[in-house]
This record gives structure tokens, sequence and C-alpha cells, in this order.
């Protein structure tokens, strides 16, 4: 009885942290994307391409993380194991 | 064919419940994206409910453990499964009156183990995947959403923090168009398949499934999908305030926050087959988004309603349940018991959705705020 009970518990568990994980992870990713798009705007403002240029890479780079962590998570919940 | 006639009833009733529980929680998806001003309501609610209904067909794996994993199928009949969605349904309909939030997931599956502890007594529970299938996850589940919420807030300023109000709302309001879709799909995920569960229960209860090869029909998904996405058009706007603006005032990161944290929440418990509130969820989601920020400003005495409401939801449907079942029972084993009470819920219903009425200014407040 104790060891399905320690199995669920485990099940449980995992399932706790990599929400936690997954959820911070992709907020903050979410949250890189919005303050480069910020910056990337400021600095074309003020004429300097080249920072505007990094700023838009993070953007980008950060939101197609988001969707690829999106994207995987659904495939994941899918899966029938 | 009196089984038959008893089988269509159970599984209108269960679709009912699955229309009063896309209703009752459309509230969950929508609320911080309308509060927030990432959408206007009928955006937010169509959205919803187009997501919702797609959801439903990501993943079976909760409709397995609700129809396998609590209850001995053996002890269940047509008449059971139909007391136990009632008094869930009853249920669902006092809180939802009252502008509770409460847990239309727990009502479901307090009423099917009431009905069926009335009729087949404790042995027939299984009370292994009662606690770790159900009751684990439920308290567990706001917390983690709480958690992840309270420490995405908390880094998510830290990074924004320089960067200029104005573009950061905007960049994360749009962010809520896709966070809220997400929710509404994880929505579709958990809480739809509690209804194939069920049905697909009353299926193998009836004879037309065997217990050995339990699996849920795509006529089934098909119209528990169908019932939970026209239940989240038709709206909650009660609820809707309460979650949105009585819990914390949120601005656009919080909410992008809440329905992040709260959709993985849920998509991983699906994964998990557990079957979770959403409502539990969310209230955890936005809680946690709150306390990130500053924790004065949540409203605790709310969230301590709240968590009366879902303390009470498990006993209470499940006693309004056993109650059902005690009546319908008054009328023998025949159809005549369950025909009465359908015709009595109808009835019911109907006066509760006349008594909604005025529910349609608090529509008319929030549709005007979002021309």
């Amino acid at each position: 009885m104790s060891l399905p009970i320690a199995s669920a518990g485990a099940t449980i568990l995992k399932v706790a942290y990599s929400s936690v994980l997954a959820s911070v992870a992709v907020s903050v990713v979410f949250a890189l994307a919005v303050l480069g798009l910020s910056r990337a705007s400021e600095m074309r403002r003020v004429n300097r391409q080249a920072a505007a240029g990094a700023y838009t890479l993070m953007a980008v780079c950060s939101l197609g993380i988001c969707a690829a962590a999106v994207i995987w998570g659904l495939i994941l919940v899918g899966q029938k194991s | 064919m009196g089984v038959d006639i008893l089988l269509v009833i159970v599984v209108l009733t269960a679709l009912a419940f699955d229309f009063t529980n896309g209703f009752h929680d459309t509230a969950n998806v929508v609320a911080t994206s309308i509060s927030t001003r990432a959408m206007g309501p009928r955006r937010a609610i169509a959205m919803a409910s187009v997501l919702n209904f797609a959801g439903a067909f990501i993943s079976l794996k909760v409709a397995d453990t609700v129809g396998q994993g609590f209850v001995d199928t053996h002890a269940v009949t047509t008449t059971v499964i139909f007391s136990g969605l009632v008094g869930a349904i009853a249920w669902n309909l006092i809180t939802w009156y009252f502008g509770l939030p409460s847990s239309s997931s727990h009502a479901m599956i307090g009423g099917l183990v009431g009905a069926v502890f009335a009729a087949a007594g404790w042995g027939a529970v299984d009370g292994h995947g009662v606690v770790t299938k159900l009751i684990v996850p439920a308290i567990v589940s706001p917390f983690v959403a709480f958690l992840a919420a309270a420490i995405a807030v908390l880094l998510s300023y830290r990074i924004i923090g320089q960067a200029r109000p104005g573009s950061v709302n905007r960049g994360f309001r749009l962010g809520q168009l896709v966070s809220s879709g997400l929710l509404a799909l994880s929505h579709g995920t958990n809480d739809a398949q509690k209804t194939m569960g069920v049905i697909a229960l009353a299926l193998v209860a009836s004879g037309k499934i065997s217990a050995a090869h339990f699996h849920v029909p795509l006529w089934v998904v098909i119209a528990a999908a169908s019932a939970i996405s026209l239940g989240t058009f038709s709206g909650g706007w009660r609820i809707i305030r309460t979650l949105g603006t009585r819990i914390i005032a949120m601005d656009p990161v919080q909410g992008f926050v809440a329905q992040t944290a709260s959709a993985v929440v849920i998509l991983a418990a699906s994964r998990g087959g557990y079957p979770l509130s959403t409502t539990q969820v969310v209230t955890g989601g936005i809680t946690g988004a709150g306390a990130g920020k500053r924790l004065s400003a949540v409203r605790w005495g709310m969230a301590g309603e709240i968590v009366i409401a879902w303390v009470l939801t498990l006993p209470c449907a499940a006693l309004m349940a056993a109650l059902v079942y005690g009546i319908v029972s008054l009328f023998g084993s025949g159809d005549a018991g369950p025909l009465v009470l359908s015709a009595l819920m109808l009835v019911a219903l109907a006066a509760a959705l006349l008594r909604a009425r005025p529910a349609g200014r608090a529509r008319g407040a929030l549709e005007g705020e979002h021309p």
C-alpha cells in the first residue's frame, strides 16, 4: 500500500515542480522579449541602430523560445504515455 | 428498452452538467483578460469557447481517471450516475447563484462518490484513488499555481523594471492574447474530459462498453466538447466580477503571469490524468500574481471566502447526490424517478436563468468599458 502512495506522491511532486519551472521560465523569457522590444524602440528613437538591432534580436529569440515551449508543452500533453 | 431511456437521460444530464461547467467556469478563463483590458468580454468569451472545444481533443487521460479511478465500475448503475450528476448540478447552481467560485469538477466527482456510497456503501469507493488522484492534487495545485505566479511576477518586474510602462503594458496585453488562449485550451483538456469519463462510465454501466476495454468513443468527445464550449459562450458574469476585480486589481504583467501559471499547471495535470479544479488553480495563480507584486494588494478576505467554498464543494455535492439517489429510489428501480427529477431540474434551471437577468447589467457595464 505504501509503495503505490509513494509512487503517486512522486508523480504529483514531478508535476508540481515542472509546472513551477515551466511557468517561471515562460514568463521570464516573455518579459525579456517585452524588454527587448521596448528597448529597441528607445534605441531607434535616439538613432542607435546597432543597439536597436541587438535588442530586436533578443526579443525575436525570446518570442521564438516562448512559442517553442508552448508547442512542446502541448505535444507532451497530447502524447499517449 | 428501459435501460436505454435511462442512458439517454444520463447522457443528456451529463452534457447539461458540462454546459453548466462551461457556464460556471467562463470566468476562470476570461476574467484576467477582461480585468486588464487585454480583450473585450465578447472577444474573450468567443475565443475561450472555441479553444475549450479544441482543448477537449488533445488528451483523454483525465477521462480515464474519472471513469476508472474513483469508484468500482461494477457498483455503478445509470441511476447512480444520474444521481451524482444531479447533485453536482444542484451544487453548481447554488454557488453560481450566490456568486461564489467553487469547483465544478469536485462537485461532479463528489456527486459520483456520494451516489455510489448511497447505493453500494464505502466498499465501492476507491479511497486510494480519491486521495491520490483527487484530494492531494486538489490541495497542491492552487499552491503550485500561487508559487509559480508569485516567483514569475517577482522576476518579470525585475526584468522590465527600467522599461517604459506604456510599452510594457502593451507587450503584456498582447501576450495575454496567447496566455488567455492557452488557459482556455487547458480548460478544455481537463474539464471537458470529466464529462467524457462520466458518460463512458454510464456506457459501461449499461453494457455498451466492456469494463475491461474502457475507452471514450469519439461521439462522446465531440458531444462533451460542444457542450462545454456552448456553456463557456453563454458566460458567467457574476463570477467574472469576483475573480477579475475582487481578489486583486491586476495589471497586464500580473494578468499574463497568472494565466500562464494556471494554464501550465492545468496542462501538466492533464498529462498526469489529474482532474483538477480549474477554478482553484486560476484563483491560486491570480492570488500569487498579486502577492508577487505586493502582499497587501491581495484581498485575503475574499480569497478566504473562496477557500471555504472549495472545502464545502466535495462533501456538499456528495451529500446532495446521496439525497437525490434516495429520492430517485423512492420511485423504484425504473425510469420514473430520473424522469421526474429531470423535469424538476429543467424547471429549476429555467428559474435560475430567469433570476440571472440582473447580471445582464454587469455585462453591459463591462462591455461599455470595451467598445
